[in-house]
């Protein structure tokens, strides 16, 4: 008989400890996703008025006055208009794919010393011997 | 206790017998003193759980203050965002925080009155006073604070004074698009242009339920593309400055599907600042104006007459006089002095020819034609703003003449615009609409006016027109662009004025297979030197044009061609291979 009071109270016990718990998880849980709804609401409204100054930003009216004041493009013409199909074609390669580029290697062969049109003369003991010999 | 267990030997067999199974052999002295140490120990760990809990609260503060902003802005008033056609916002909701006070809770006015008007200087320190003064549990001071105004106001700590958070409608492309989108109210009711028309579409029932106070509203996507309304906005704008005109509109609309690609009317106003919208020179001039369209109307008055038949683009009309009729003596602009063919009246701008072709016509033809061309009913569309056009009231042979070259009747230009749209489409009267809609569904709501070789007749007019006739300077090189013009005298104090004129300018791009139409309006341009005094659409309505197809027509992918054959051989002889 003991044995059964005894038992029966540490049901009782656990039991409502245990329905305590749940109801003290639920409550947990209700406020934790009103919390969520509600960031995510200020979440939204903080995009909708980065999205809005976005736009205010990004507007046609402000952009031309930026590139007005600011850089040189012009409207396009509609002759800087082209459909693909009117590029020429590629020219044939006169080279092989493992040959080396002829037009590098030419440069390679141009001694440093020699003054060609684009690179004056190096020296300046040749310069003053050019001049000398004026 | 003890005691009194220790002088009760004398005990019943029974009643021994029962304490025993209940206690055991224990005393029962020993035993009660147990059960007053176990409650003090359950009583004092209650209390410790007690205490620690709280000293937990205390450390750790609560986690719920993220409730507190979601009770505050629940007023019913989000609206859906507008989209323009490429998905660009043109109006959304912003929060903004409005203050309140709630004037039984104040506890000195005075102070309070001070304290506000010291940081929000634009309050008037005597409504801040009257308001705060009265009985009412709940007054507004300022609705719409910015975000550092809130914060200044929240830093006096007033007791009684309050924001609540509302919906902001903002513009964030601001003129570009007034006259289209409207505007609402402090509220958040929509009072004119696309807003109202939202409001009239079911928002404002979901208002009133309570049901739109989450950003979850699909956005409105209207057939504008930004783009091209700016465009045209400021090419209207500098137009306008240009020829001290009054007013400048214009509107592009896709032919095929009759949506209105851009629409402006100038002077506009901004709708972030609703103060200027009620000025009503700000009016919306294409769909709530009506206006004489003078020559514009030669083009409804030759189509009726290839329609039905009787005439062909080589028929002859007798222009060597003026045309008496009563007293009035109709004269063209660039008499010619001999009989002119039908392709002549459009180039040369013949109202002579224009009310002889109406007139072999008959009235009542004439009446028929403009009325399925939709020119005699009031147009309606989105736009809440409309207007009625203005018909004579008994239309007579007078009446039919001069119509036949756009005065005595006066119509919305978004109206023209949609009789033109079908003279060129192949003969589909579409109803034009700002939502964004395909051709499939353009096509169920078209309704056939005229034949197709009719129409192409029509462009091929248009296009000769900008080849040999008055729209020479819209010739945009590689967009074939084919066009008509129309100077209205004005009517002022009942009769024509002379200086004072309307002119306007239709275009169709490619005029072969045209996709878009652009109509461009100045209301009393002034002329200049470089006009060489000239005041006719040709000089002013018709170069804006051209700049205009120049600037927008990359934007609407039209694709540039060069180097094709001059209308008659492109337009026409297509036209008589198709048949």
């Amino acid at each position: 008989m003991r044995i059964i009071h005894f038992l029966v109270i540490c049901a009782l016990v656990i039991s409502a400890a245990y329905v305590y718990r749940i109801k003290m998880d639920s409550t947990v849980r209700t406020e934790r996703v009103l919390r969520l709804r509600a960031d995510i609401r200020e979440e939204r409204n903080k995009i909708a008025s980065l999205r809005a100054e976005w736009a205010r930003l990004s507007s046609p009216a402000r952009l031309q006055g930026m590139v007005e004041r600011h850089l040189q493009l012009k409207p396009v013409e509609a002759n800087q208009f082209d459909a693909l199909k009117n590029l020429p074609a590629r020219p044939p390669s006169f080279i092989k794919p493992n040959d080396p580029d002829p037009i590098g290697a030419m440069i390679d062969v141009v001694s440093p010393d020699e003054a060609t049109g684009s690179i004056p003369a190096r020296t300046p003991a040749a310069s003053a011997a050019t001049g000398g010999a004026q | 206790m003890s005691d009194s267990a220790s002088v009760t030997p004398a005990e019943p067999f029974r009643q021994r017998l029962i304490r025993k199974l209940l206690y055991g052999n224990a005393d029962r002295a020993t035993k009660a003193r147990a059960r007053v140490g176990l409650a003090m120990l359950a009583f004092s760990a209650v209390f410790a759980v007690i205490a620690l809990r709280l000293a937990m609260y205390g450390v750790m503060g609560d986690s719920h203050s993220g409730r507190r902003g979601g009770a505050q802005d629940a007023i019913a008033t989000a609206r859906p965002d507008i989209l323009d056609r490429n998905g660009e916002i043109l109006a959304t909701d912003v929060k903004a925080a409005s203050l309140f006070a709630e004037p039984r809770k104040l506890i000195d006015k005075d102070e309070a009155i001070e304290l506000l008007t010291a940081t929000l200087p634009d309050l008037d320190p005597g409504e801040v006073r009257d308001r705060l003064s009265s009985r009412k549990g709940f007054v507004w001071l300022k609705r719409e604070l910015t975000p550092k105004q809130q914060h200044d106001v929240f830093k006096l700590g007033l007791p009684g004074v309050g924001f609540l958070r509302e919906n902001k409608r903002v513009y964030p492309t601001g003129r570009d698009v007034s006259h289209l989108i409207g505007l609402v109210n402090i509220d958040n009711q929509g009072i004119a242009g696309m807003e109202k028309w939202l409001d009239g579409n079911g928002l404002a029932d979901l208002h009133r339920a309570g049901f739109a106070t989450d950003r979850q509203q699909e956005p409105i996507e209207l057939s504008v593309d930004l783009r091209v309304e700016h465009a045209l906005r400021d090419e209207l704008m500098k137009a306008k400055d240009k020829f001290h005109a009054k007013a400048a509109s214009g509107i592009v609309s896709n032919v095929k599907t009759g949506e209105i690609v851009a629409m402006v009317s100038l002077p506009d106003f901004d709708p972030n600042n609703p103060k200027e919208a009620n000025d009503p020179d700000r009016i919306n001039r294409l769909t709530t104006g009506v206006y004489e369209m003078g020559s514009t109307f030669k083009a409804f008055t030759l189509a009726m007459a290839l329609d039905s038949g009787k005439a062909t683009l080589n028929s002859l009309w007798d222009t060597r006089t003026p045309l008496q009729y009563g007293k009035f003596r109709i004269h063209d602009d660039h008499p010619l002095g001999r009989a002119i063919t039908t392709k002549e009246v459009f180039t040369y701008s013949s109202n002579i020819g224009a009310a002889r072709i109406a007139l072999s016509q008959g009235i009542e033809a004439h009446k028929a034609f403009l009325r399925k061309m939709g020119q005699l009913t009031r147009l309606r569309t989105e736009l809440p703003e409309s207007a009625s056009p203005i018909l004579p009231r008994h239309w007579g042979e007078l009446n039919t003449v001069t119509i036949a070259f756009g005065h005595g009747i006066a119509v919305a230009p978004l109206q023209a615009v949609m009789g033109i749209d079908a003279l060129v489409n192949g003969g589909y009267l579409i109803p034009p609409t700002f939502l964004k809609r395909t051709e499939a569904d353009a096509m169920k709501l078209a309704k056939r006016v005229i034949r197709q070789d009719t129409s192409d007749k029509m462009r091929f007019l248009m296009r000769l027109n900008a080849e040999v006739g008055t729209a020479r300077k819209a010739d945009v090189a590689g967009y074939y662009i084919g066009g008509k013009t129309g100077t209205a005298e004005k009517v002022i104090n009942g009769r024509y004025a002379k200086k004072k004129v309307l002119n306007a300018f239709t275009a169709i791009m490619p005029a072969d297979n045209p996709q878009y139409q652009l109509l461009i309006m100045l209301d009393e341009p002034q002329s200049l030197p470089e006009t060489h005094g000239f005041i006719t659409s040709g000089w002013n309505a018709v170069p804006t044009g051209g700049k205009v197809i120049a600037r927008i027509a990359p934007l609407l992918g039209v694709k540039p061609r060069f180097d094709l054959p001059p209308s008659e051989r492109l337009i026409l002889a297509t036209s008589r291979e198709n048949r």
